[in-house]
């Protein structure tokens, strides 16, 4: 208590201290000008993410607790199910694993990071820049246009919205918003401030905040390019349809490319939403917390750098051995082991920062979050090399481990840095003393402890798994043939993991109590210290360069050494639309390098000729499945590894995925891949199965759909889906027709319907959304063993896909 | 590096916030390049050298090796009655047949063969089946409009050759489960070193 009180005290008396030194390299010329900061605002967004924290933790504790409550509501003690209320989870429309984890997953970073990253910029790009933020509106516009998109998010995930691309769920009305509220409040907001400074230099916590805000924004744009289904049906037809048809859009990549550019964006979302912001933040509040200098400025230049260059290449290691083209691939591994150093040089500014500082870890709340919290980006971004090295992946990939090592970063880095951010802000900004260190001490053990027991176990969950797929018995035969096997084997480390949630989640309670408790002993009218500083002179004169310290007499060795020394960089530090430029190119070479190849050369997708688009009905099916997020536990995509053509059939290829707008990979298997599903099973089973899982799979822990068999397949809107699809370039011929995919639609469905009460499967669900989900369960992965002349609508309407087949095979 | 002595600051300063002029670590430098040293090498080799291979030629690699570990002293079987029934006798192609079974069958037919979805097999009743070259055919074409699906396409003709031997050594266990469906057929011919 006693140190955040003497940080706070020494805010008001000393109030800037940088302020009318002009000792930073100068540049002050002008008239001496006054000024306050803003910091209304940056309470508004700690408060705004403390809520969210408590939403995001909730939400992951609510999917934690499904995959495990089926099974938990099943279990017997003496005649009774003490855990049967959890089987009520599990069969909840809106609260299923597939719409809710979405919802855990944005909620975590857009909401809880999302508003920490804002209120420390906000913060502390005013006090480096000398300069209340650039306007107040937009502080304003941004501050409420981001939490109408939060919510946006946590109202249409549940109903089942979504893009199904992860971390770019939310459906194009929101991702309207959110290029707005990012670029046209925040970007313009942030580079206002910046050219409104009074510190010629900038500091590199500015560097990590530009990097982040102009990255962001090309990820952003260039992952969700869509096509809205709806209103390019009213456009060309007049015809309004229903309101799930109008917020539905088409991704306009597919397959290949489109899984490309989704890790592209999934990534470079983790590096430049949860590591260069965060970094950005490390830099400025763990100096002030710490009251020592930054360790070495000439690693900051070196690793920002390497850092903003390295990371945009690294996205194809999330594809390792899918149908992702070799040497994307090898890329993608090999920017992501040369990451490493860049980004352990951010650790080791922050912990060594520390150097002469490190009793006051043993008191101060602050410091100790802040340790914690760059330990585990040091283990982190460890990891993630290690898993992205090919031999490695092949055995993580799809399993717990990748969860594990997210939630590491996310509860350790992301998750400790705002905390401990937050304890050190609490007092400044409300200009008080911290209502308990004690009580945020506790909170801080509280969420070690639960986090260590959340990794460990979720390590020991996934590494389990995985070799429990890969596992052979002595003839050649796999060992756990059964899926459920593999997962029933991990439940008790899910319930570890629960727990370890639960002491996450409690601590971050504590915060909050903490927190409220010290908004309470605020003053009636906050202190808004006036500032002194000179504005920048219009004309400013760089100092010269440095000279060459080598005795030696070659001129090119004489260049190398000053530029060795960094003067530029001390150049460009002080231009910041240069310096913007340099980051775009960074990011922007990087991008193309794999980008453009990925889409125009030929020979990473060949073409298959009996791969066809999907029927009318197979359309809206896989649509319910996109909207079920399915993918969330589901991959589509197996992997040339014998084992797992073993259990799941053959491997994937690039040319089966040309018609899947949006691809539908997947990233962990809680259930069995499904690209080979077609024809594995019964329409029967499938309905079944659907209805209630446990009724055909007694240790299943997928939840049950019955609202599939009730709710009606809406038909007319499927003409829409169609056409939008042809627009992207799918083959659909007449089927374009006004009313033909109805028609279509329709038949298929009797024929379906039909052939499921031959086998003894229900009579009542003909219309229903089932019905097309089956097609297209029944479709996936059938293509490649058809013949290239082979027809999909021959079973209830021959030749009608017409001229569309001979395009197909272009 | 002894460090007794503060490091030299560099003379910036934002808002109180100042900078040490170290060097970057050494080691670091070591591990950054090696790192990028590593990557050529890596890539020359795996993408531009004779030596290198594919993960689809190791995977045929291993179809190849997995066959021969499985079928190899067999070879290519027939689906007609004398096969079946003599690989009903033989126990490493029955425990191949088992984990196929569990693996694909198991979802609808129950992991012991007593039925959930799909027919009980372990009983004297069968619908489409008379004979054991019918089991074989049944697995192959499937049933019943779809209810049994065909598995011609995604099980090898060795994998369904012994599958329908597999299912021959359930008749007859009668495990608890679906109520028998279709008739009683003749029993099968009997498995040569194995007492019904």
């Amino acid at each position: 208590m006693s140190v955040a009180k003497k940080d706070a005290d020494l805010e008001h008396s000393g109030g800037n201290s940088g302020a009318g030194k002009g000792g930073s390299g100068g540049g002050a010329g002008g008239a001496v000008e006054t000024f306050r900061y803003d910091d209304s605002i940056v309470r508004k967004f700690l408060t705004a993410m403390l809520v969210w924290a408590l939403v995001a933790f909730l939400a992951g504790l609510i999917v934690a607790l499904e995959l495990v409550a089926p099974r938990a509501a099943q279990w017997e003690l003496g005649g009774v199910r003490p855990l049967g209320w959890l089987g009520w989870l599990a069969s909840q429309e809106w609260l299923t694993f597939g719409r809710l984890r979405p919802l855990h997953t944005n909620a975590a970073i857009f909401a809880f990071a999302g508003n920490a990253i804002f209120a420390g910029i906000y913060y502390s790009t005013q006090r480096l820049c000398k300069c209340r933020m650039f306007s107040d509106t937009l502080s304003m516009l941004h501050f409420w246009g981001w939490q109408a998109i939060i919510v946006s998010a946590a109202v249409t995930l549940p109903l089942g919205i979504t893009q199904s691309k992860e971390y770019a769920e939310l459906e194009w009305p929101i991702d309207l918003m959110i290029a707005v509220v990012w670029v046209g409040f925040f970007g313009v907001n942030f580079f206002g401030t910046l050219a409104r400074r009074r510190e010629r230099h900038m500091y590199v916590a500015l560097w990590f905040y530009i990097a982040t805000i102009v990255t962001v924004a090309i990820l952003h744009v260039f992952n969700n390019l869509w096509l809205p289904v709806g209103v390019y049906h009213f456009l060309s037809t007049g015809e309004v349809m229903s309101a799930s048809v109008f917020l539905k859009s088409y991704s306009l990549y597919a397959g290949v490319q489109d899984a490309f550019m989704q890790w592209w964006y999934g990534h470079n979302a983790v590096a430049f939403f949860l590591t260069t912001p965060f970094l950005g933040l490390m830099y400025y509040f763990m100096p002030k917390a710490a009251e020592r200098p930054v360790y070495s400025y000439r690693l900051s230049i070196v690793h920002f750098w390497t850092l903003v260059f390295m990371y945009i290449w690294a996205g194809p290691h999330h594809l390792h051995y899918t149908a992702l083209p070799a040497w994307a691939s090898s890329l993608g591994m090999l920017f992501s082991l040369m990451l490493w150093m860049p980004s352990w040089g951010g650790m080791i500014n922050g912990l060594l920062t520390l150097r002469g500082a490190w009793h006051k870890v043993s008191v101060d709340p602050v410091l100790k979050f802040f340790v914690v919290g760059i330990t585990f980006y040091g283990m982190s971004t460890f990891e993630g090399p290690m898993l992205s090295v090919k031999s490695i992946n092949a055995l993580t990939h799809y399993t717990d481990w990748t969860i594990a090592h997210v939630h590491g970063g996310a509860l350790g880095w992301n998750g400790f840095m705002a905390f401990g951010m937050m304890y050190w802000l609490l007092p400044r900004l409300f200009q008080t003393k911290l209502w308990s260190v004690k009580l945020a001490t506790a909170h801080f053990w509280l969420g070690t402890i639960g986090i260590l027991l959340y990794v460990l176990s979720i390590y020991t969950a996934g590494v389990t798994q995985g070799l429990m797929w890969r596992a052979f018995d002595s003839v050649g035969s796999l060992q756990y043939q059964d899926f459920v096997e593999t997962v029933n084997a991990i439940l008790p480390m899910y319930w570890i993991r629960i727990i370890g949630g639960v002491l996450y989640i409690t601590g971050a309670v504590l915060g909050a109590v903490n927190y409220y408790k010290t908004w309470q002993t605020r003053p009636a009218t906050y202190e808004e210290p006036v500032h002194q500083a000179p504005a920048l002179a219009r004309v400013w004169v760089d100092p010269p360069l440095p000279k060459s310290r080598l005795s030696a007499n070659v001129n090119f060795g004489h260049k190398g050494d000053v530029f060795l020394q960094g003067a530029w960089h001390r150049r460009w530090e002080g231009r910041p639309l240069k310096f913007t430029v340099w980051v775009i190119v960074a990011v922007g070479v990087a991008s193309l390098f794999e980008i453009i190849p990925t889409f125009l050369v030929r020979s990473n997708v060949p073409t298959i000729l009996s791969v066809k688009p999907y029927t009318p009905l197979e359309l809206a099916g896989r649509d319910i499945y996109v909207s079920e997020g399915c993918y969330n536990c589901h991959s589509q995509m197996i992997r040339p590894i014998w084992a797992e053509t073993k259990r799941y059939g053959d491997y994937s290829k690039p040319g089966e995925f040309v018609y899947d707008h949006p691809f539908q990979w997947g990233s962990r298997r809680i259930g069995p891949d499904l690209a080979r599903e077609g024809g594995a099973r019964s329409h029967d089973w499938h309905v079944r199965h659907m209805e209630d899982p446990r009724q055909l799979v007694a240790q299943s822990i997928m939840p049950a759909y019955k609202h599939l068999l009730k709710q009606d397949l809406d038909f007319r809107g499927i003409q829409a889906r169609v056409n939008a699809m042809a627009m992207l370039g799918v083959p659909y011929g007449p089927v374009v027709k006004q009313g033909e995919a109805e028609r279509l639609a329709r038949l298929q469905a009797a024929k379906i319907a039909a052939d499921l009460v031959q086998q003894g499967g229900y009579a009542d669900v003909g219309g229903k959304k089932i019905i097309a989900l089956v097609a297209y369960l029944q479709r996936l992965g059938a293509d490649i063993r058809q013949g290239p002349e082979w027809d999909p609508y021959a079973d209830f309407a021959p030749g009608a896909g017409g001229e569309g087949r001979k395009e197909a095979r272009r | 590096m002894k460090t007794t002595q503060e490091p030299n600051v560099t003379g910036h300063e934002y808002d109180g916030i100042s900078e040490y002029d170290n060097p970057t670590p050494g080691w670091w430098h070591i591990l950054f390049f090696g790192s990028i040293l590593f990557s050529v090498f890596y890539i020359v080799f795996w993408h531009f050298s004779p030596l290198s291979w594919t993960v689809h030629e190791a995977w045929e690699k291993d179809q190849v090796n997995d066959y021969k570990r499985i079928f190899g002293t067999v070879g290519d079987l027939k689906p007609d009655q004398e096969t079946i029934v003599k690989m009903a006798g033989d126990q490493q192609m029955l425990s191949v047949a088992r984990s196929i079974f569990v693996g694909n069958c198991a979802l609808c037919h129950g992991r012991e063969g007593g039925g959930i979805n799909g027919v009980n097999l372990t009983d004297d009743a069968y619908k489409n089946v008379k004979t054991v070259e019918d089991l074989y055919t049944v697995i192959s074409k499937g049933a019943n409009m779809g209810a049994m699906p065909a598995w011609e396409q995604k099980l090898s003709k060795n994998e369904r050759v012994i599958l329908a031997s597999y299912l021959m050594t359930l008749r007859g266990k009668n495990v608890p489960g679906r109520a028998p469906e279709g008739d009683v057929i003749p029993p099968f011919p009997a498995v040569p070193g194995v007492g019904r």
